[in-house]
């Protein structure tokens, strides 16, 4: 294993953590954690193992970035919050949350990051549909981030496009909200309701994605519809239940 | 006791109450459960002995005709509100297991990168 360098101050620059959560992602991790760490070395990368059962921590333990394990499958849900706990046990200034299948090109991190420390937003979320340049994903999973971004934009009164999209950055307010709240399956949506209902500020960048390069998704065939169903319930649940208050 | 009946009934609601009893002391139930079951067992007893004879007017009372069917509805109401509290704890229990297992795996990592770091020499 390569040992992580302590963590410095560095004049001028955000101390950034990038959060990977894993499952079975062993084929696309090593170069997305090459990419990452050849155009952001001053960022510290955290690579969340789910519980996987192939290769990923033969894998990340060979790559410059911090591996932990999860003893047992909590979720993605899981898995993003231990992201969230490290960062803000560590008093990181920003996290960014960038999904382990290489849907997310490293080269576009920086936009969230920037975007963090010159809107003011304390949640920023990198949208493929602001403008219609990269993978868009398949006509019915556009509709579904259709409905539930209309949907939570009506909530926040805020635009949402991406309402879905796992490729985030936060500050530390919104990180010390969501590592204290966070849903355990499908979590992006309720994030950003969760967020809004305790105050906080969030925005969107456009971002060009890609098509996964390795693993499985999730979502899919009979899996979807309970996707929207569970996702819907959220919604609705968080709407009634007590807001959080903002750190 | 009037029937074989009855004493059936109240025979089944002593070994629910035994039993409870048991499970208590063997710490095979947790305090919370414990008091929930001795509750319930004790009215079970109640209702089963002195209790047995007022069914009917209670049910006369609050306008079921056929009193086995109040026993029902009070029964399910109960059972129904024992699963809710249930979920309820399980959901509580989850939410720890998975607090438990995140910092678990945070600490681990915290410890392989302290001993991957050689020590440092004495005297140095």
């Amino acid at each position: 294993m390569i040992p992580v360098p302590e963590i410095q101050n560095r004049e001028g620059c955000p101390r950034a953590l990038i959060i990977i959560p894993a499952f079975n992602e062993a084929r696309s991790l090593p170069q997305l954690i090459q990419q990452i760490s050849s155009l952001y070395p001053q960022y510290d990368i955290a690579v969340i193992n789910d519980g996987s059962v192939d290769d990923t921590v033969q894998v990340v333990r060979n790559l410059p970035a911090r591996l932990i394990s999860l003893p047992c499958n909590l979720g993605i849900g899981g898995a993003m919050q231990t992201g969230f706990c490290i960062a803000r046990d560590e008093s990181y200034d920003i996290a960014v949350q960038v999904d382990g299948d290489g849907q997310h090109p490293a080269d576009q991190v920086r936009l969230l990051v920037d975007a963090v420390r010159q809107s003011g937003c304390d949640i920023v979320i990198g949208s493929r549909f602001l403008s219609p340049e990269g993978y868009q994903s398949t006509l019915s999973r556009r509709l579904g981030i259709r409905i539930f971004s209309l949907w939570l934009s009506a909530i926040c009164r805020t635009r949402i496009t991406d309402a879905t999209s796992g490729f985030r950055a936060l500050n530390r307010r919104a990180i010390q909200l969501l590592s204290r709240n966070y849903a355990e399956d499908y979590p992006e949506v309720e994030a950003i309701l969760v967020a809004h209902r305790a105050g906080l500020r969030i925005c969107e960048v456009s971002v060009e994605m890609s098509a996964r390069s390795g693993g499985v998704s999730s979502i899919g065939g009979l899996r979807s519809i309970g996707y929207m169903v569970k996702v819907s319930l959220a919604i609705l649940m968080c709407s009634i239940r007590r807001g959080e208050i903002a750190p | 006791m009037q029937t074989y009946g009855h004493f059936l009934v109240f025979s089944t609601t002593l070994v629910v109450f035994l039993f409870v009893l048991w499970l208590v002391r063997r710490r095979s139930i947790g305090e919370r459960f414990a008091v929930l079951w001795l509750l319930i067992s004790v009215f079970l007893l109640m209702a089963s002995s002195v209790g047995y004879r007022y069914l009917f007017e209670i049910a006369r009372f609050v306008g079921v005709p056929y009193p086995p069917s109040a026993l029902f509805f009070l029964a399910i109401s109960a059972l129904t509100m024992l699963i809710i509290e249930l979920f309820a704890w399980v959901s509580k229990l989850n939410d720890r297991t998975r607090v438990l297992t995140q910092q678990l795996a945070i600490l681990r990592e915290r410890v392989e990168r302290e001993q991957a770091v050689p020590p440092s020499q004495p005297g140095r």
